[in-house]
């Protein structure tokens, strides 16, 4: 086995090892922390590397899964009470490891860049390590509970991120609502993880023909039917589907993703919008042989994927839908990202591993692009995030602007140049081959469109026209970040928008350039990402191909022209107009803009039940246990009483006697050291005889 | 065996009897004229540096040899207790450099180091004679030290007190050794076990054993041959005391045990409950039952500290003992851990009694009062070597306890016979809590008159202390310090 495989597990303890190191160091130790996690995070990459090569060579072998499995506890005597942990090297998790490593390194200088001023930047960097070092984990796992474990541990970085701003009550408040939404589907995440050990034996993914992921065990699960008539194996893909919904913010699960962008930007970026939220895709990815599993014979689609798909797609269009009438920036591209993995679900659904994975890492590029971008804005904005107040911020960001130009390209599916197009395109033409439905294709058109216009709003009020934001205040801002100041950055009033730090933009641009040229490993003409990653069905350029490419440019351009007619021709002059949209008829723009009321509907529902349940219990607590415990407490001081008697007049009285006659024992002993020699000798001759006739008389017995 | 050969091997007692000469020699020679404070510390850097050399020689000598006919033997484990003997003599001498009562300097520190070869060789001593030999140097010296104090008529009637009830011992010794003789025609350990073996326990060996153990009840001050110990360790200079309770009771201890197991291994009989046989085991036993429960009793009433020290060294001589009930080899090594770190926190605990004394002019508890205040160094360590004798864990003496008492229940199904007396070690040393806590009150607790400047104590003796303390508290915590190392002894020794 090679080295690499062997040792994979030093690319997630190399940030463990950063995070646990710089929770000890003290807080004042920023450059340190910063360092070291940006080095383990470059060593993680270097190792991802070296992996996604050796993956590169293996790939074309008879068995391209390599893995590494140890006996991890024995919970119960046999084989089979040997509960193993492992890890995998094949193309998806080589895939997954490059992007994140590289994405999180560009990230985490960015990071040195967003968070100089914050006073806990040590404490962020001990939280981004332990976030990269649980990704990481979820991507190498080659067994469902260590995976999991993972998972928790993500959701906690997460959530421990989301509020890294605690004293912000909205942040608090964003990161509960984050933790408690995501461990709805993790409830049912790990039914399905007991139901599939209690049908597979295990939990290992590939085992040498003996995991749960191989064809012994998917053709004993897929031959059992259960409720609704559901095969075992589709029953078990859709409750970790759940799960995946829960991480990855499908509808209805979403409604923590566009809260969680309370947190610092960058967090945004990393978590929200590459690579934890991808986690869900990566994981219907991962079980896709247990989802895809059907009877011999059987032509449909099985229901698992076919769950994947309607969510997916569903989720896609009313995310866009929802963007289209926001004016927070980061809200704006949260839903955005919503819609996005909605695509990659519907991909994973409708065509497979490779579709939903190449729109996973292109959009990974692109999105954290678009957020490091707007991160940028927001900062040199002073902490804006309206769009409204912004506008012609290109004149004061000009390689904020550029490279979120492309961001924007990438996301919209500009035709031909950017990635994002092919990446879409590959889903759009997986949808439109779909045996069950032509539906989610003509959503995902929708979509298409949807997210065009909203990318073309945005930039349109942020980087077009004059900028509207206050100009005549006091220059805190500046004051506080003397960095700024001193690289010479041209600012033209103290007030005015300025340009980021290098820190900031160097990454900006890297992953510009990554956002174009990714694009190139996966057309139809070359299409050898879908091939690495197992698919081999590559069609070219087919009239079918080109057809449906034509329709999605023509889509494309049709989103972008109206949101150029509509924001680009006539600026908006005050902050205050109304937005163009508020024309649609039936109130349209409100129930955009208010997300359709979901998170109300769950406020009237759910949470009021579970309040009312609260009270229920409550008063149950107070009535009946209440009174249980108060009589209790009454026997409780009843006997405490009695023991209190007890002790003072039985045990201290018999204690004080005795202490008092060992005293008196003490002065008696002493007595005999009567100072007189004498009587000293005598002893000797007394002890002797005594002894003696002791012994003799003890033996005689 | 030639005498070079000899030499050789007992290279290390021959340093420490050269450096004894030496420090009288400089002493009377070239520091006559100096300070008293200044000829002791030199004297004690003299000797310190000599019995360092000492246990250098004893490092780097052979490690197994038996000479002059079997009289002496030199194994890995003598070696051992050699090295702690040397180390508690450093300490003693160390302890005693603030010394005020004598200005015989050279005299004292020649005395102690005379007394330390006595003990050494007692230590390597195979045959009786050479037993009662060893004894006696140690005793004679220990009798000179202890009268050293001349200015102190107490300290010359607690010495001819010492004296003479030593001298009586040392003859019901020396008539019980004669009778072993008589009975077996030898005076080699190994020859006399052999000649006993199978005959039984007639009366004359029963009288030989009791003299025998009367001889050493006295060395170690068991009940009821300990009566010389109260007025000896209060009227002796304090460094004297220290030194009585401690090499000079690890060395007795060891070759105690030696003549009891080795000498007298065919006649140990049973102090089992309900099971008696006779036999030395159970005249030990009632011999160790009285020493705890009358020390432990007799020190609560005590007034001054260095009296309550002698009880509470008589209550530790019973758990000592209790030891040698265990009859197999394992016991040497818990009993060498627990005589030298009892020996270490005794010596620590007189030093700092050196302390008050010469500060307040006497020992008397109420002298205790505010200590803590005038002197939070020496008070700091006080609490801790007065914790180690109560056995608090995780100071050493907890550990000591802990490993003799697990000897004497481990081996096979005749010990729980002996849980009788374990049970009465643990409640008496629960009664021993009450008097080292009396201490400790006086030092902390009760608030006095404020004599902020009457105690002042150098650097030097804070030092001395703290090391000490610190030891007592590594020892507790890594008990292999100590023991891994007689471990191995024991394993290569069979």
């Amino acid at each position: 086995m090679a080295w690499i495989v062997k040792n994979l597990w030093l690319v997630p303890a190399l940030p463990l090892l950063a995070a646990g190191l710089s929770a000890l160091v003290p807080q004042r130790s920023r450059k340190f922390s910063a360092s070291l996690a940006i080095g383990s995070m470059i060593g993680a990459f270097l190792l991802s590397l070296w992996a996604f090569a050796h993956a590169l060579q293996h790939n074309g072998h008879e068995n391209a899964k390599e893995v590494f499995n140890f006996a991890w506890l024995q919970f119960a005597s046999g084989d089979a009470g040997i509960l193993k942990l492992g890890w995998v090297l094949d193309p998806l998790t080589a895939v997954m490891l490059v992007m994140v490593t590289f994405i999180g390194t560009l990230i985490f200088i960015y990071s040195t860049g967003y968070m100089a001023h914050d006073d806990n930047f040590t404490r962020f960097f001990t939280f981004l390590s332990l976030f990269a070092a649980a990704m990481l984990g979820i991507i190498i796992s080659n067994s469902l509970l260590l995976l999991f474990m993972c998972w928790e541990l993500v959701g906690l970085a997460s959530y421990l991120l989301i509020g890294f701003w605690y004293h912000k009550p909205s942040a608090a408040a964003a990161a509960k609502k984050a933790f408690i939404t995501t461990r709805i589907g993790d409830v049912c995440f790990f039914l399905g993880i007991m139901w599939l050990y209690h049908q597979a034996g295990t939990l290992l993914f590939y085992d040498n023909g003996a995991g749960c992921m191989e064809q012994t065990a998917l053709l004993k699960m897929v031959t059992q039917t259960t409720y609704f008539g559901l095969a075992v194996s589709a029953a078990i893909g859709i409750l970790i589907f759940i799960g995946a919904m829960g991480k990855s913010g499908q509808f209805p699960l979403h409604v923590w993703l566009p809260d969680a962008m309370e947190g610092p930007t960058p967090v945004s970026a990393l978590i929200h919008a590459a690579t934890m939220v991808a986690a869900g895709v990566f994981l219907v990815a991962r079980v896709y042989p247990l989802m895809a599993v059907h009877m011999d014979g059987a032509a449909v689609e099985t229901a698992a994927l076919q769950a994947v798909a309607w969510v997916g797609a569903i989720t896609a269009v009313f995310a866009a839908s929802i963007a289209v009438a926001q004016n927070d920036i980061k809200r704006i591209l949260a839903y955005s990202t919503v819609s996005q993995l909605g695509y990659m679900m519907m991909g994973l659904g409708t065509g497979g591993v490779a579709v939903g994975m190449f729109h996973l890492i292109t959009h990974a590029f692109f999105k954290a692009l678009l957020f490091m971008g707007a991160g940028s804005v927001i900062h040199g904005c002073h902490e804006e995030q309206d769009i409204r107040k912004m506008g012609g911020i290109r004149n004061f960001m000009p390689a904020t602007f550029l490279t979120y130009a492309v961001g924007m390209m990438a996301l919209s599916g500009f035709p031909v140049f950017f990635s994002g197009f092919w990446s879409k395109d590959a889903i759009l033409h997986a949808a439109h081959g779909w045996s069950v439905s032509h539906l989610p294709f003509y959503l995902g058109v929708a979509g298409a469109f949807l997210t065009a216009f909203y990318m073309t709003r945005q930039m349109a009020l942020v980087f077009l026209g004059k900028y509207r934001g206050e100009k005549s205040q006091s220059p805190r801002h500046h004051a506080k970040s003397p960095l700024v100041v001193l690289k010479g950055v041209p600012v033209g009033g103290e007030n005015d928008p300025h340009e980021s730090p290098r820190s900031m933009t160097m990454p900006l641009i890297i992953l510009a350039i990554c956002a174009i040229a990714l694009g190139a490993i996966g057309t139809p003409a070359w299409p050898w990402f879908q091939s690495f990653l197992g698919d081999h069905h590559g069609e070219g350029f087919t009239y079918d191909v080109i057809q449906l490419m034509v329709t999605s440019t023509l889509v494309v351009f049709a989103g972008l022209g109206l949101g150029l007619w509509l924001y680009g021709r006539k600026q908006r002059n005050t902050v205050d107009e109304p937005d163009v949209l508020e024309k649609l008829p039936m109130g349209m723009h409100a129930w955009f803009a208010n997300k359709y009321g979901i998170d109300e509907l769950y406020e009237m529902t759910v949470i009021r039940f579970n309040a009312w349940f609260a009270r229920v219990c409550a008063t149950i607590d107070e009535k009946f246990l209440g009174i249980l415990v108060l009589l209790l407490s009454y026997f409780t001081v009843a006997l405490g009483w009695v023991s209190n008697a007890f002790d003072n007049f039985v045990i201290n009285l018999g204690f004080d006697q005795g202490c008092e006659r060992v005293s008196r024992g003490g002065k008696l002993m002493s007595r005999l050291q009567g100072g007189r020699v004498q009587i000293y000798l005598r002893v000797i001759g007394v002890a002797l005889v005594v002894l003696v006739l002791f012994l003799i008389w003890g033996g005689g017995k | 065996m030639n005498y070079l050969e000899l030499l050789k091997l007992f290279a290390p007692e021959t340093i420490v009897v050269v450096t004894a000469l030496v420090v009288l020699a400089v002493d009377l020679t070239s520091m006559r004229e100096l300070e008293t404070r200044l000829r002791f510390s030199i004297g004690g850097m003299i000797a310190s540096v000599g019995c360092a050399a000492a246990i250098l020689g004893i490092l780097v000598i052979p490690e197994r040899a038996n000479t002059v006919g079997g009289m002496m033997a030199v194994s890995p484990l003598t070696q051992h207790v050699k090295i702690c003997l040397l180390a508690l003599t450093v300490f003693t001498v160390l302890i005693s450099i603030e010394a005020k009562f004598t200005s015989h300097v050279g005299e004292y520190l020649g005395l102690i180091l005379l007394a330390t070869v006595g003990m050494m060789f007692l230590v390597s001593a195979q045959d009786v004679l050479m037993v009662f030999v060893s004894l006696e140097l140690t005793s004679l010296s220990l009798y000179t030290l202890t009268a050293f104090n001349k200015r102190n008529i107490k300290s010359a009637e607690a010495a001819l007190k010492y004296f003479l009830f030593g001298g009586m011992a040392a003859a019901f010794m020396l008539f019980g050794l004669s009778l072993i003789y008589g009975l077996t025609g030898s005076t080699n350990l190994h020859a006399i076990a052999t000649a006993l073996a199978g005959k039984g326990l007639d009366p004359l060996l029963v009288v030989a054993i009791v003299m025998t153990v009367i001889g050493f009840g006295f060395k170690v001050a068991a009940v009821p041959f300990h009566l010389w110990a109260p007025d000896a360790y209060e009227g002796a200079p304090t460094p004297s005391a220290a030194f009585i309770a401690s090499g000079s009771k690890l060395a007795s201890f060891f070759i105690f045990a030696k003549i009891m197991m080795i000498g007298f291994a065919g006649a140990e009989g049973s102090a089992a409950f309900r099971s008696f046989v006779a036999g030395w085991t159970p005249v030990i036993a009632a011999v160790a039952a009285l020493s705890m429960i009358l020390g432990n009793l007799a020190a609560i009433v005590q007034r001054s500290v260095k009296r309550l020290l002698a009880y509470s060294a008589i209550a530790h001589a019973g758990y000592m003992l209790l030891g040698l009930m265990a009859n197999s080899s394992e016991i040497y090594l818990s009993l060498i851990y627990y005589a030298t770190t009892y020996g270490l926190a005794t010596i620590g605990a007189f030093g700092v009694v050196a302390l008050v004394e010469n500060s307040m002019g006497d020992d008397k508890l109420s002298s205790f009062v505010g200590f803590s205040k005038r002197a939070p160094v020496a008070a700091f360590a006080m609490m801790i070597f007065l914790l180690s004798l109560a056995g608090i864990p995780p100071l050493a003496g907890f550990f000591g306890k802990f490993f003799l008492f697990a000897a004497v229940l481990k081996p096979g199904a005749s010990s729980l016979g002996l849980l009788w007396l374990v049970v009465l070690a643990i409640a008496t040393s629960a009664v021993s809590f009450y008097y080292y806590l009396k201490v400790l009150k006086q030092i902390y607790v009760v608030n006095g008159t404020d004599r902020k400047d009457a105690t002042n104590v150098s650097w030097f003796a804070q030092v001395v202390l703290l090391v000490m303390a610190i030891l007592v508290i590594l020892l507790g915590c890594f008990p292999n310090l100590l023991v891994g190392g007689l471990q191995a002894c024991l394993a290569s020794s069979g």
